[in-house]
């Protein structure tokens, strides 16, 4: 399933991944930190998510894995680097874009806070 | 105890070689591998596909805890639903790597372009393509006398 640009739609935990990523954090570990303390604990992005998340995101191309020096060593997703491919950048810029649309909507209804997005 | 809201339904399907398995279902339905596990021996305890947005366990047959494939229960009673933009390439592609025709794909009165196949494994799979959206009344409406023949007539 794609949207109407071609991009594949992505889950939740795709999205909050791909997030990390685009604010820096390319270590596994430093992804699911992000997460955790972004969503303040609602969202609890452990081990095994993180490892299928970008397991996907790696086969849909919209996240490059970094290469290891020992290729025997056990398969940890915490443990390597990540990077958003061009494609993934797409994905991750779309998505954002459409939940801004969302969020302003939320906000003219009344279900925010009027000061929230004031930093 | 209470009666629980369920928090995901997956799909789990038994096959006899798992590494033909997820060969056929990555080339033939888009499936990307995420976790594969062994037991001791060898075998496969299990696969799991990312299949678009879902998830598809698949795990090689283990007698002794009596899971068993179609093939060696007579065939299977279930489905597999599978959505994609373009049913016909996708159904032609299936074909062309082994899976048997069961129902020939064709627009159907519930609003989808919909065919079957039976994948090298025994398992059935319903290819669609959403064609209208339409309200339950109109789908009841539109409901043919019957099925004939392995698939529907008239519209």
């Amino acid at each position: 399933m794609s949207s109407a640009s071609g991009v594949p739609v992505l889950t939740t935990a795709g999205f909050q991944v791909l997030l990390a990523l685009a604010s820096g954090h390319s270590h596994g570990y430093a992804v699911m930190g992000f997460v955790n303390q972004l969503t303040d604990g609602q969202v609890r992005l452990g081990p095994g998510t993180l490892y299928r998340t970008l397991a996907r995101l790696v086969a849909d191309d919209l996240v490059n894995e970094s290469e290891v020096n020992d290729p025997s060593a056990p398969h940890d997703a915490r443990r390597r680097y990540y990077r958003l491919t061009p494609l993934g950048e797409q994905a991750v810029r779309e998505e954002a874009e459409l939940m801004a649309r969302l969020v302003d909507a939320a906000q003219n209804a009344g279900l925010l806070d009027a000061n929230r997005r004031t930093p | 105890m209470s009666r629980q809201r369920p928090l995901g339904l997956g799909t789990h399907i038994f096959v006899p070689d798992a590494d033909a398995a997820v060969a056929f279902y990555s080339e033939a339905f888009g499936a990307a591998e995420l976790i594969r596990h062994r037991l001791p021996d060898g075998r496969v305890l299990f696969v799991e596909l990312a299949v678009g947005p879902d998830k598809l366990l698949l795990s090689e047959e283990i007698a002794e805890l009596n899971a068993l494939a179609p093939a060696a229960l007579g065939g299977s009673p279930v489905m597999l639903l599978l959505e994609l933009e373009d049913v016909d390439g996708a159904f032609d592609h299936a074909v062309e790597m082994g899976a048997k025709v069961e129902m020939p794909v064709a627009e159907m009165f519930w609003g989808e372009r919909y065919g079957i196949v039976r994948d090298p494994f025994g398992h059935h799979w319903a290819l669609c393509t959403r064609r209208e959206q339409l309200a339950p009344d109109e789908v009841a409406d539109r409901v043919p006398s019957g099925p004939t023949d392995g698939t529907w007539t008239g519209q």
